[in-house]
């Protein structure tokens, strides 16, 4: 099985699926001869040409509004949005043109997009340029919305984005780019709404997305020293949401630890922590602890973003709090 | 500014007590420092002072068994209003085995039941995890009655399951009718406490010893030491006793030890323990430091302890620090018998009565006074060998007391 990357995985995903389908098309800016700025699409313009690889002018509107257009006229375009921070540009496009118009045409039109956008904290690139902005979208009735931790997950959901009839949003963490996963051979496609298990533990559930995968497995083996047996599982999907999953884990260890990157405060985390409350309501045996950054728009000194956004010491202290340990405050 | 009453912690690993008596009514004064209300505890009954002056304005738990930390009382100015409810008092679990004898019933009956148990906190509320509550509804457990260890005590999953276990048998044992002339005695806490450590010290793997000592100098040096005594307490046989052991414990370390699971410790002085009998049960106060100490003063501690131990006035300190332990039936007329050990002291002596006996001397049969001694050792702790050499030394002193200086 080779080995690739998290960045090879997700252009390995469009490459294959651009040459099994002419229907199928990336555009955004700066993708084509500067490969994109976190290198994702390089190389692509030279064997797909200008016509599939597309620039646009600096404008997230109208490259998301394009896209949507194509989308509606039967092609499966993966737009690239440089910065998730720059969601904000082409929301009018997203949420209320691209959510609504399978629902408003009475399922007469589909609009299969896919949004490619990455961010997250750990470069200083400061407040404007470091959000995760996923809880916004999750909210959005008529979007699908995906959060891949690893290469494997990247490859496989981004194919499965590709073929959704519905518009997805597909979210990248700009640190994971450079982690290793051996994947198959034969691209497998992996369905959206599918929760994924890392690792299986007895005591605490740490449900994690994005980054916070890569921190929760980190506590989770430091638990393991201490005597902790912690389940680590990522949803992936995080709209549609694979709560059975999520349920029968709590179920399992009886205690959960909601864990991302963005601010806890009205996050994704919110939702996970009111769905395990009402599947697993009598067999918590703890309050669901969350784990996220501080509430604060993310600071450019690297010292300050390393304090605000969590790391695993945060997911490891909300575990032995659950458990009633040491260091557990 | 009202001040609350809160069951005191009066001792090492004490959890909770039963308030016997309030010996102030609401509405009393009450000065700091004057005895407020007799407690329980597994080990004595004492009274507790007040830790602030002022009315007692409310009391909250009247009687019964209480955690510690709880608030029992409310102590302020007159005409002050008090938020603490009172409560009915949980006594002895027996709530609890109540609601285990109740068929489990559907489940949004048994929720309703929950809520309308009396709570423990002072909230109003029992803290219970969601999974708690659970398996306490499914296995009728009252969650009031299950002490919490998870976060700001919250009663967690494994307390009730831990409750769950210990409460099992009861409705086995449990008469469904008293029968005529059969009278129910519920356990006080001091028997509790008996039971549980008795229980525990028969898992211990222990042996025993036994000597018969030749009593005739011992009962010599007495009879002197009665007649030194003057304003004094009388000494006793069981003192000349207490010293001796003490002298052979400071010779043999190894049985002045406690077993603590992981380590043996071996203690500096020999605290003795003495059982007395009282009424419904059994203290054993310990005379600190008996290495350091004459006969005649091991005398006076011992009649102190003692007297109060009789009447119910034992402090917790009294029972605490106790690295050995005699226990005398002699007066019982009793010869010999095996003591049970008292964890986790690595070791206890048995005393019988001291009797005449036809003995040989010199190859003739002579009337002589002859003492039984049977030790009970934990082996974990103590060897054969070990106790054995300890025993020869008690009785090479009680012979030879010159021995033992």
């Amino acid at each position: 099985m080779p080995e690739l990357s998290y960045r090879e995985a997700v252009r390995d995903a469009l490459s294959r699926a651009m040459r099994e389908d002419e229907d199928v098309f990336i555009m955004g800016e700066d993708i084509a001869e500067m490969g994109g700025s976190m290198g994702v699409t390089q190389g692509m313009l030279d064997e797909f040409g200008p016509e599939r690889v597309r620039n646009t002018p600096i404008s997230e509107m109208a490259l998301a509004g394009a896209a949507i257009g194509a989308a509606m006229q039967g092609m499966r375009p993966v737009a690239e949005i440089m910065y998730e921070d720059f969601l904000t540009l082409a929301a009018e496009q997203i949420v209320n043109q691209a959510a609504k118009h399978r629902y408003m045409s009475g399922g007469q039109v589909t609009v299969p997009v896919t949004f490619r956008t990455q961010g997250g904290a750990g470069w200083s690139p400061g407040a404007q340029h470091a959000q995760q902005l996923e809880a916004w979208f999750v909210h959005i009735p008529g979007l699908k919305v995906v959060f891949a931790s690893t290469p494997a997950d990247a490859r496989g959901l981004l194919w499965s984005s590709i073929y959704d009839d519905n518009p997805v949003i597909f979210f990248e963490h700009r640190t994971l780019y450079g982690i290793k996963e051996e994947v198959p051979d034969e691209l497998e496609p992996i369905p959206l709404g599918e929760a994924r298990i890392h690792r299986e533990g007895e005591d605490v559930t740490v449900i994690a997305t994005g980054r916070l995968v890569h921190e929760a497995l980190a506590a989770a083996q430091e638990a393991e020293q201490e005597g902790v047996s912690v389940e680590v599982v990522d949803p992936r999907t995080l709209q549609p949401l694979d709560e059975d999953t999520l349920i029968s884990s709590v179920k399992k260890t009886n205690r959960c630890v909601v864990a991302h990157e963005a601010v806890t405060r009205m996050g994704f985390g919110a939702e996970v922590a009111a769905v395990i409350q009402y599947g697993a309501f009598d067999w918590l045996d703890a309050p669901i602890e969350r784990v996220g950054a501080k509430f604060t728009p993310l600071p450019f000194a690297p010292v300050m973003e390393e304090f605000v956004v969590p790391h695993s010491g945060d997911v490891l202290q909300a575990i032995y709090r659950m458990v009633g340990r040491r260091n557990g405050n | 500014m009202a001040t609350e009453v809160k069951l005191p912690r009066l001792g090492q690993g004490m959890e909770s007590g039963t308030i016997v008596k309030w010996l102030k009514s609401e509405g009393d004064k009450v000065e700091k420092g004057e005895p407020l209300y007799e407690l329980d505890t597994d080990k004595v009954t004492q009274e507790v002072e007040a830790d602030a002056s002022g009315v007692l304005l409310k009391i909250a738990v009247s009687e019964g068994e209480v955690e510690v930390g709880k608030t029992i009382a409310v102590i302020g100015e007159e005409g002050e209003k008090v938020a603490v409810e009172e409560e009915k008092p949980s006594r002895d679990g027996a709530a609890a085995q109540e609601a285990a004898q109740q068929p489990v019933r559907a489940s949004g009956e048994a929720v309703r039941g929950n809520r309308e148990v009396p709570p423990t906190q002072t909230d109003g509320r029992v803290k219970a995890s969601p999974l708690a509550r659970r398996i306490a509804r499914e296995r009728g457990i009252e969650l009031s009655a299950v002490a919490g260890t998870g976060p700001e005590g919250r009663v967690v999953a494994e307390d009730v399951e831990r409750a769950a276990a210990s409460a099992a048998p009861a409705p086995l044992t449990a008469p469904s009718a008293p029968t005529e002339g059969v009278e129910i005695e519920q356990l006080s806490s001091m028997r509790k406490t008996i039971a549980r450590r008795l229980t525990e010290a028969w898992q211990a793997p222990v042996f025993q010893l036994g000597v018969t000592v030749d009593m005739g100098r011992a009962l010599e040096v007495r009879e002197r030491l009665v007649e030194m005594h003057g304003d004094g307490v009388k000494p006793t046989i069981s003192d000349l006793l207490t010293k001796v052991c003490a002298a052979a414990l400071m010779r043999h370390r190894e049985v002045n030890a406690l077993y603590r699971g992981d380590a043996v410790e071996l203690h500096p002085n020999a605290n003795i323990g003495i059982a007395v009998a009282v009424p419904k049960g059994l203290v054993v106060p310990v005379i600190p430091g008996c290495e350091r100490k004459s006969i005649a003063e091991i005398a006076a501690v011992r009649a102190d302890v003692v007297e109060r131990a009789r009447a119910g006035k034992l402090q917790q300190a009294d029972l605490e620090g106790g690295t050995f332990t005699i226990s005398n039936l002699g007066m019982y007329g009793i010869e010999r018998f095996i003591a049970v050990l008292n964890p986790p002291q690595a070791a206890i002596l048995a005393v019988g009565s001291v009797e005449d006996k036809v003995v040989a001397v010199d190859g003739q049969p002579t009337v002589r006074p002859r003492l039984e001694l049977t030790l009970t050792c934990d082996h974990r702790a103590v060897d054969g060998a070990t106790g054995a050499q300890f025993l020869g030394d008690v009785k090479a002193f009680l012979e030879e007391p010159g021995l033992a200086l």
